[in-house]
């Protein structure tokens, strides 16, 4: 019988264009708030790197280097990778490691550097995780893929690019009150409605950004939760699914199977629906992929994530707030560091410690976290809850 | 021997030529595109595989009969990874045939924004530096 495991602290840097820091500094930047809080290097069995794209930096082996910047260099630790999906894969490694039995107590860092280079070259070294024979020589950028996605869902649904621009506002709105966000900043409806394309139907405003930045969170079994919190966040479901590696062989474009099948098993796993989650952080590398996410986990009929949008059920005080914290698109995007960044806001959220009461959803009992790789070849879904 | 071919547009790391990738590449220069069958269970893949994702036997190279399909989904690329940079904006379509099978390929010959359902012809040219045939979609 598996052991109950909760998430009993965690840390974030400050995500933006980081040129006055490397991994190591972020690294430790996001420990450091977990370290004060008194979970010292000799409370912590073993860590998890998660670090998805190390061709950013040339480094590898980074769990190596990690664990040693930040004082761990005798406790065991790895590094895992699921592209985007990197921090909840980690998270639920980490998960089956500690309900087992083999640690107590673990630490999971979530951590990528990508401003070091280009715009274009990023977008080059993120197409390369497309199939390299058959869809990257086409020139398919992660932004593509989506696209894809969105060309369909438009067409299918009959729906105008209003909609994905509405989320683009939303997602600024609450970045621009969280200061660890990458570009805090409020746009308007016709500045996220006409912005300069990128991958058409998508434009500059519906794609997240390529960010810098850190985040980790401590997991410990239930015998050993209260040495650290009275506010433990329990880890009650966990679903797992994964999609056909070549766009073109998805049965659909206007889900993603992945998610679908994620979402389901983590509320069989917790024994909710839907309708029990107070908030979401969904995986909004693109607008369109947020949209998606509403229907993919179970909060909309499929078609109908519009409604959410134009009834503004998704805000902080709606019927199912998502990413009051400005999202992949205004807080940042580091690969690695996402899944753990949406873990940590949903401990933050229940904890009632949203940096301003503008964005504060009220009385969150349970959290939902769901983290897409690349365009939903890996999805981890999480459902939390209140421990107090 | 063949000198040994690669499919690409811009660039491409996958540089390990196959046997069965030769003999595709082979085709697709005599403006034939291959598709794979399953020699055990029949099941087809486009683009060709030479394992069966069902019961991993061999699957045989066999052309492509269809040459019209209807537009699945598309993206305009306006800002392209680095090695395409020259080429943006270009138009990335799937192309779905009667039979079910889809292709990714380029729209190289568009005169206006594209539409889901429009149809599609299934064409041929040389491109990029080493002039290699590749395919693509027409309107």
């Amino acid at each position: 019988m598996a052991r109950r495991v909760a998430v009993v602290a965690g840390g974030h840097s400050k995500f933006g264009k980081r040129y006055d820091a490397t991994m190591r500094e972020l690294t430790a930047e996001a420990y450091k708030p977990i370290f004060d809080e008194g979970i010292t290097q000799d409370k912590i069995d073993a860590s998890i790197l998660s670090y998805a794209a190390s061709q950013f930096t040339g480094q590898g082996a980074g769990s190596a280097l990690m664990a040693d910047y930040i004082g761990l260099q005798n406790k065991p630790h790895l590094r895992c990778e699921s592209a985007c999906a990197t921090g909840t894969a980690s998270l639920r490694a980490a998960w089956g490691m500690v309900a087992s039995g083999l640690y107590d107590v673990m630490l999971v860092l979530g951590v990528e550097q990508m401003n070091r280079v280009s715009s274009a070259t990023a977008t080059e070294y993120m197409s390369r995780a497309g199939d390299m024979r058959w869809e990257y020589p086409f020139g398919v950028s992660f932004p593509a893929f989506y696209a894809l996605m969105a060309s369909r869902y438009m067409s299918e649904y009959n729906m105008p690019h209003d909609v994905l621009a509405k989320i683009a506002v939303k997602s600024h709105h609450y970045g621009a009150q969280n200061p660890k966000a990458h570009l805090p900043k409020e746009i308007t409806f016709e500045e996220a409605n006409n912005a300069i394309p990128i991958c058409r139907p998508l434009n500059l405003y519906d794609c997240s950004l390529i960010t810098d930045g850190a985040a980790g969170v401590v997991i410990a079994a239930e015998d050993r939760v209260k040495e650290f919190t009275d506010r433990p966040m329990w880890i009650k479901g966990i679903g797992a699914g994964a999609s056909e590696n070549m766009i073109q062989d998805r049965p659909s474009l206007t889900s993603i199977p992945g998610a679908k099948y994620a979402a389901k098993a983590a509320y069989k796993m917790a024994g909710l629906e839907p309708k029990d989650m107070d908030m979401a952080e969904v995986h909004d590398c693109f607008t369109i992929a947020e949209l998606i996410a509403y229907e993919d986990c179970g909060f909309a009929e499929p078609g109908k994530g519009r409604e959410i949008v134009e009834n503004k059920d998704n805000y902080h005080d709606g019927r199912i707030p998502v990413n009051c914290d400005g999202g992949l698109k205004s807080k940042g995007h580091p690969l690695g560091a996402t899944g753990i960044s949406m873990t940590y806001e949903v401990l933050k959220q229940m904890r009632g410690e949203a940096d301003k009461p503008s964005r504060q959803i009220n009385d969150v009992k349970h959290g939902f976290v769901h983290n897409v790789g690349q365009s939903g070849q890996f999805v981890n879904c999480f459902i939390y809850e209140r421990g107090w | 021997m063949a000198e040994k071919k690669e499919l690409y547009l811009g660039y491409t790391t996958d540089k390990a030529v196959t046997p069965f990738f030769q003999e595709f590449l082979e085709h697709l220069d005599e403006e034939r595109l291959m598709k794979s069958v399953c020699t055990s269970c029949g099941e087809e893949y486009l683009p060709p595989r030479q394992h069966c994702q069902k019961c991993l036997s061999e699957a045989k190279l066999t052309e492509m009969t269809e040459r019209e399909a209807k537009l699945y989904s598309y993206v305009i690329v306006d800002f392209a990874p680095e090695t395409l940079s020259s080429k943006q904006p270009y138009v990335v379509a799937i192309g779905e045939f009667p039979s079910g099978l889809k292709l990714t390929a380029h729209i190289t010959n568009l005169t206006d924004m594209p539409t889901v359902g429009m149809p599609l012809k299934l064409g041929f040219a040389k491109e990029g530096e080493g002039k290699m045939i590749t395919y693509r979609w027409l309107v």
